[in-house]
């Protein structure tokens, strides 16, 4: 044989072991194909890793797929936002609004032989309160859980929370069983009365999680597959690679952007929203800059940004542009205030001169690398034509811990809309509000959401909607857009999105058909 | 040779102690906020507070520092902040797959890379043109671009392998084998490159030699000059670069892993420094620092074995 003929057959040779091997590899084979054809199977994508399995740790939103696999809560809400019964069949407040009782339901077990009980319900708030979930604040009023018998639970709160059940119905409300409660391993293992059990055989912990229905679930109607595999993508490109490949039957999406790729894969597209992109004007009271404590400056900076522009500019289109932090499914919200603060430069500018800046002042904000460094300049851009010269300060690891401790007088970030008035009051409004990091304090406003805590339906709704116009007008921030969220589903799959979560509710992703 | 293998163990032992602190201070200053990136950006300060006081924040770093040394000596690397999973079982599951890549790798490498080396050093002319082209672009060419193009032609095109995902040895052997194919391509081309431009200089130079010249006057076959003497020959720096390239792809396991989201070692480093998880980083920091230490150590050895003057140098 020649080197030449010994070349061409070496290369030959490699050929022939990849057609081998490709032919091997049946791509229908893919990682996380169902073992037969009569087992159906949900291979989920999901874009956040899970950070614990132990309910009083436990995250919620894009983490909501692997916590509801496995366990209860104690209510639930529909698609809509709607509180539906959970594990508990009844709940009712008393005249003060400070108690809530909740009648739960007979006979549920947990995967470890256990029985769900009232007083199991109760360890497992109290064990939430003192935790420490990143929501473990929704239980900070409750000053005690209490069961008088077997079925019932008592919730006491020092003053009324109506969005107490919403909280029920997400990681506030996850019962786990006794077991847990001291178990080393209570992070990766969870045993509850879930319509799934996880195997973890076949899983990789921060990696994939395979969970196997549970056969004597007490809602089998809302189990729609023998398996369901959720994989965890890190990286937007290989999500779209597994989209493309078949590998996801469906996803939520990192970025809206990502639905026309996953449109072009035969992949049907919902977009709903979830968060707010803006401004927080937090230095009301003028602690580190003086003029963002006086409200024309604050309309200024209002007035002064392009919305529909940056809209376009930031998110290629895909939002909403508005002037408020409510979501549009609350009773706080109101169409008419997205008018409130059109695109106006010299407006902008007359309002900044009545304020005493004819010749604009300097505000200092945080940069930070997790956002495109041109989302900063245009901002900086708007701003600075109408007379806010903004310094961006970069940052770190540091970020959250400055902005939340009151460096900046005002800053840009993505917050969440939630489902109930009293939510948004609570998580930014509130003198003790983690997000109101002045601690600015607001009479008309506090009285306005004593109402809205205090009160219920048309008194509540009328409260939320004057507070939501109140500091609309006061210009507290200057929200921008409200970005869509994307969640895919391919031909064999359908989903409901759930109001003001990042994914839908686990029992609402079907076979098609 | 004993004292050879004695002197390169406590190097390499000394080195490894000293990456594990150099990593545990140095992951400890540079970070801020530990605690509030495990519990989350909305988590209200008391909340932050009571995590750093679960995880021993409050406490000394000289203590911590210790106190992970003597659990660190004794197998227990402690459990990851992020998912509460013992470090040692979290690196059990995840270092299979990062192996399947690189020793897939190396071996394709090692094959590939010498037939083409030694190819264009016995071909020259066009033959060996082709071959340099061909090593300058896929040299660079960064490797997620390759992982990226190979995912896009045989993957998502042709569907040949599947797009993303790992299918274990132990659950299918052909599975494996379809889902590991495409990384181990990307994480070896570049290493091929290297190997093969290290191969083909090394044999130019000892083709040139006087007794090549010798065994071809006595009538010894081409192909038995090139592959049993001159090769040999060339053997050692090949195996200097395979040895360092191998090093490299355990750094290429890190893009590939997540370009093929594949749950290796890559894929828990870049997740567990984003979340501030310092145990799993701190057991990443081990294992890779070990792993890299016994293959210096081999490579050592089997120079030390081609070569006895390496022994004594």
């Amino acid at each position: 044989m020649s080197h030449r003929t010994k070349f061409a057959a070496v290369v030959a040779g490699g050929l022939i072991t990849a057609l081998a091997l490709s032919g091997c590899a049946n791509p229908a084979a893919s990682p996380g194909d169902a073992d037969s054809d009569d087992e159906t199977e949900l291979r989920l994508g999901v874009v956040t890793q899970l950070s614990s399995f132990a309910p009083w740790e436990a995250s919620w939103a894009n983490q909501s797929p692997y916590l509801q696999a496995v366990y209860d809560t104690l209510l639930r809400t529909d698609a809509d936002g709607t509180v539906v019964p959970g594990l508990a069949t009844e709940w009712s407040w008393d005249d003060s609004r400070t108690a809530l009782t909740l009648t739960l339901r007979d006979g549920v077990e947990f995967s470890d032989g256990t029985a769900l009980t009232a007083q199991v319900a109760a360890d497992n708030l109290t064990r939430f309160r003192d935790g420490t979930s990143e929501n473990a604040a929704f239980l900070s009023g409750m000053t005690a859980a209490e069961a008088p018998d077997d079925t019932t639970l008592v919730v006491t709160l020092e003053a009324p929370d109506p969005a107490l059940p919403v909280y029920l119905s997400q990681n506030a409300g996850l019962v786990g069983a006794p077991a847990m409660f001291d178990a080393e391993d209570a992070q990766t293992s969870p045993i509850g009365s879930g319509p799934y059990t996880l195997d973890a055989g076949e899983s990789v912990v921060g990696s994939k999680y395979v969970f196997d229905a549970n056969p004597d679930y007490w809602d089998a109607e809302s189990v729609h597959y023998d398996e369901i595999e959720m994989t965890f993508y890190g990286d937007p490109t290989a999500l779209m690679n597994a989209v493309k490949g078949g590998q996801v039957d469906a996803a939520n999406t990192q970025s809206p952007t990502q639905g026309a790729d996953a449109e072009a894969a035969g992949f049907t597209v919902q977009n709903y929203e979830q968060n707010w992109t803006g401004f927080l004007l937090s230095d009301r009271d003028g602690a580190v800059n003086e003029a963002i404590g006086d409200v024309r400056v604050r309309q200024a900076f209002n007035h002064a940004l392009d919305r529909e522009g940056l809209l376009e500019a930031l998110a290629g289109g895909l939002g909403t542009t508005t002037t408020q932090v409510f979501s549009p499914n609350s009773a706080a919200y109101d169409a008419e205030l997205d008018e409130r603060y059109p695109y106006d430069p010299e407006k902008a500018t007359e309002l900044l001169a009545d304020a005493g800046y004819p010749d604009g002042f300097t505000l200092v904000m945080p940069s930070n690398d997790f956002v495109p460094e041109s989302e900063f300049a245009i901002y900086a851009e708007q701003l600075g034509a109408v007379g806010i010269d903004v310094e961006w300060e970069s940052t770190g690891d540091d970020l959250f811990g400055r902005m939340l401790g009151g460096d900046w007088a005002a800053f840009s970030f993505v917050l969440q809309i939630d489902p109930t008035p009293w939510q948004t009051i609570q998580f930014s409004m509130l003198p003790e509000s983690t997000w109101n990091v002045f601690q600015a304090s607001d009479p008309e406003m506090l009285e306005l959401a004593e109402t809205v805590r205090a009160s219920e339906g048309a008194e509540a709704d009328a409260a939320a909607k004057a507070l939501n116009e109140y500091i609309v007008e006061q210009a507290w921030y200057a929200p921008i857009y409200r970005p869509y969220s994307a969640f895919i589903t391919n031909a064999d799959t359908e989903a409901v999105v759930q109001s003001d979560n990042a994914v839908p509710y686990l029992w609402n992703i079907t076979p098609a058909n | 040779m004993i004292s050879f293998i004695i002197r390169r163990l406590i190097a390499g032992v000394l080195t490894v102690i000293t990456i594990c602190v150099f990593g545990f201070f140095l992951l400890y200053l540079g970070a801020h906020d530990i605690a509030r990136r495990l519990v989350g950006s909305t988590a209200d300060p008391e909340i932050v507070a009571r995590k750093e006081i679960e995880l021993g924040l409050d406490r000394p770093l000289l203590t911590r520092f210790v106190d992970w040394t003597g659990s660190a000596l004794v197998g227990d690397l402690g459990r990851s902040w992020f998912s509460g999973q013992e470090v040692t079982d979290a690196l059990a599951t995840r270092l299979p797959v990062t192996l399947s890549l690189t020793l897939g790798a190396t071996i394709l490498t090692a094959v590939v890379g010498v037939l083409v080396g030694v190819l264009a050093a016995s071909q020259r002319g066009t033959a060996d043109r082709i071959i340099q082209v061909i090593i300058v672009v896929v040299s660079a060419v960064p490797g997620f671009l390759i992982a990226l193009f190979l995912v896009f032609i045989f993957g998502l095109t042709l569907r040949i392998f599947p797009a993303t995902g790992y299918i274990p040895f132990g659950t299918s052997v052909v599975g494996w084998l379809s889902t590991i194919a495409l990384p181990v391509i990307a994480l070896a081309l570049g290493a091929i490159a290297s190997v093969a431009q290290q191969v083909r200089g090394a044999m130019i130079d000892s083709l040139r030699l006087d007794y090549v010249r010798t065994l071809r006057s006595r009538g010894i076959p081409h192909g038995r000059v090139v592959y049993r003497h001159v090769l040999r020959n060339a053997a050692g720096p090949a195996l200097s670069v395979l040895g360092l390239q191998v090093i490299v792809m355990f750094g290429g396991a890190v893009v590939v892993e997540q370009v093929f989201s594949l749950p290796g070692l890559g894929q828990a480093a870049v997740a567990a420094t984003l979340q501030g998880d310092v145990p799993l980083v701190m057991g990443i920091i081990v294992s890779t620092a070990l792993l890299v230490l016994v293959i210096n150590l081999i490579v050592d050895l089997l120079q030390g074995v081609l070569n006895p003057k390496v022994r004594v140098s």
